[in-house]
């Protein structure tokens, strides 16, 4: 689970060819590997550039394909138009829909609100329980089937239990949040954890650091990409939870406020709210890729 | 070894101030080649033994294995897989305890890991977060955690760019593991470990993984720096060559229960280099350790 390559010697290097061909240790073939190194480095860049910008050009494509359909459609309740479904978003981000009801990004700023609530608690009760069971076999074998038997549940499956026992109020929307990110932060820490090679730990000791040093600085600190995948994955699952029991059981956020245009066959503003869930998802999860790419050298390519 | 005593040697000159032997001398000259049983070697390992149970069942790793190794000696462990060789390198570490016997290291016991006894490891292990420069600080700064390095910044820093520059990687100090190729991540394993100023490396077959042309580079590149540091060194491998190479004795390992059957002398001259391996004297010491091994 975690991003590093314990793989065989030489597979990912990538100046190894220069490595062969230099005669001995002198300053000459040093400063042409160097070379190497920065020019390698710049490629990463450039590509990683030309990634976006191919990525950006398929999104523009689906947006000038919807635009197109809707036109040819004219049905503006079955498929409304970008531009319409654009300014519907514009209208009601500040104006409350319905007319008593909230403006959209007060939707928004509750979901999110739930959202982050959930996940902060989950990922901590998470990463906890996995260390525990990574460092503790009593804790794993006691833990494991437990886990073992919610994971496969979909958290939705909850929903009506969580109503009858905690109302509709905020509480039951974050502990279902927490029911789906813990046993995946669990699971995840364990695999990182475990992952970390044994011989790691005995080259810190060796260097002279002690258990502590060890478990914070080399232990957890490896595991770390792991875990941040982990909380990718689980925030995904964070949001396919909030808009369902919104849709369901709420009266604010933006599941609820999707339902309610619905209801009033207001597509475009449907539209508007998929659109808004897809940002912030998005915008969340560039910030995690970023903290992944921080944790894990590897990966700035 | 200061900074300035690192600096001054050139790393792409053969030898540092020693002269190339002529006729056979054996392995004379300023190193003591084996002490006088009782007198003060570096590593004493008095009959060791080491058992391992697992799930009821008792498999004797080694069994009553005495070595005795001098300051600056370079011993090879020679043996096939599972003849024990590792188990006793990792109790020399202090990773593992041994259950009969005493390792003793520089007149002390050795009672878990500890920055004296630098290990490396058949992956180079280098910590993948941090550059090659704070890998090589890594030690300094956890001992300084620890409260058992007293420098400071700018002398660690100084310390590590020295180490970089005598292992031929000051230009690679900000270049992460997985930038540097096979041979270099070895080498920055080794300035890793000898930034915490060992008095003995343990090396596990750290060149077990690498090709056949990079392998050789880093014979020549560990015994030039072998040269330079002067420090004890055990290497563990299975490789008859390596270890004529790279050895003034080899402990031959295997039998039942797994000990040390033979430790045999390498006379040949120092300094060696990787292409001494076609000479008829190289071809005659790795025929008698053939035949030791097979016996």
């Amino acid at each position: 689970m975690s991003g590093w390559h314990y793989a065989p010697l030489g597979a990912t290097a990538v100046i190894e060819a220069q490595d062969q061909a230099r005669p001995e240790i002198g300053h000459g073939a040093e400063l042409a590997e160097r070379a190497e190194l920065l020019a390698h480095r710049q490629a990463g860049r450039r590509a990683r550039f030309r990634r976006l910008a191919t990525g950006a050009a398929a999104l523009a494509v689906l947006l000038v394909l919807w635009q197109v359909g809707a036109a040819i459609l004219g049905d503006q309740v079955a498929l409304p138009s970008v531009t319409q479904t654009v300014a519907q978003f514009a209208h009601y981000l500040v104006r409350p829909y319905p007319a008593q009801g909230k403006p959209l990004w007060f939707d928004l700023y509750i979901s999110l609100r739930r959202i982050l609530i959930g996940f902060v608690i989950g990922v901590t009760a998470g990463v906890a329980v996995g260390a525990a069971m990574s460092g503790w076999r009593f804790a794993r074998h006691l833990i494991d089937p437990v886990i073992e038997v919610i994971r496969p549940l979909p958290p939705l499956a909850f929903i009506p239990l969580f109503i009858v026992w905690l109302g509709i109020g905020e509480l039951p929307k974050e502990v279902l949040i927490i029911v789906g990110v813990v046993p995946i932060m669990a699971v995840t820490t364990v695999a990182a954890l475990d992952e970390v090679p044994e011989d790691l730990r005995l080259c810190a000791r060796t260097l002279g650091a002690s258990r502590r040093y060890t478990l914070l600085h080399v232990q957890i600190r490896s595991a770390l990409p792991g875990i941040l995948t982990g909380m990718r994955i689980s925030m995904a699952g964070a949001w396919s939870s909030i808009v369902a029991v919104e849709l369901l059981a709420a009266t604010s956020g933006l599941g609820f406020m999707i339902m309610q245009a619905g209801d009033y066959l207001d597509t475009a503003l449907v539209f508007a709210g998929i659109i808004t869930i897809a940002i912030a998802g998005l915008i969340l999860d560039t910030c995690l890729r970023g903290l992944l790419t921080l944790a894990d050298p590897s990966r700035r390519r | 070894m200061t900074a300035d005593a690192m600096r001054g040697a050139d790393p792409a000159a053969p030898s540092v101030g020693r002269v190339a032997a002529g006729p056979r001398p054996g392995m004379t000259g300023d190193r003591p080649e084996q002490l006088p049983a009782g007198g003060t070697a570096h590593v004493v390992l008095e009959s060791v033994g080491k058992t391992f149970r697992r799930a009821g069942r008792r498999t004797v790793a080694i069994s009553g294995v005495s070595l005795r190794a001098a300051a600056g000696e370079l011993i090879c462990l020679l043996g096939p897989s599972g003849c024990g060789k590792s188990t006793l390198l990792r109790i020399v570490a202090g990773a593992l305890e041994c259950d009969e016997g005493s390792v003793t290291v520089a007149g002390r016991a050795v009672a878990g890991p500890a920055p004296a006894r630098g290990m490396l490891f058949q992956h180079p292990m280098l910590f993948p977060w941090l550059t090659t420069r704070k890998n090589v600080l890594f030690g300094p700064r956890a001992q300084r955690a620890a409260g058992t390095d007293e420098r400071d910044d700018p002398e660690l820093d100084a310390e590590a760019d020295a180490i970089l520059e005598t292992v031929g990687l000051a230009q690679f100090s900000d270049a992460f593991p997985h930038e540097l190729s096979g041979g270099m991540q070895h080498r920055a394993a080794f300035a890793r470990a000898m930034a915490t100023r060992p008095s003995l490396l343990l090396m596990d077959e750290p060149f077990g993984a690498l090709d056949a042309i990079t392998r050789v580079r880093m014979h020549d590149f560990l015994l030039r720096m072998w040269e330079q540091y002067r420090i004890t060194i055990i290497f563990v491998t299975h490789d008859i060559e390596e270890a004529v190479l790279l050895g003034d004795r080899v402990a031959i390992m295997g039998g039942r229960p797994p000990g040390i059957r033979e430790v045999i002398d390498v006379p040949l001259p120092r300094p060696r280099h990787a292409a001494d391996v076609d000479t008829e004297d190289f071809l005659t010491v790795k025929r008698r350790i053939r035949a030791a091994l097979t016996a």
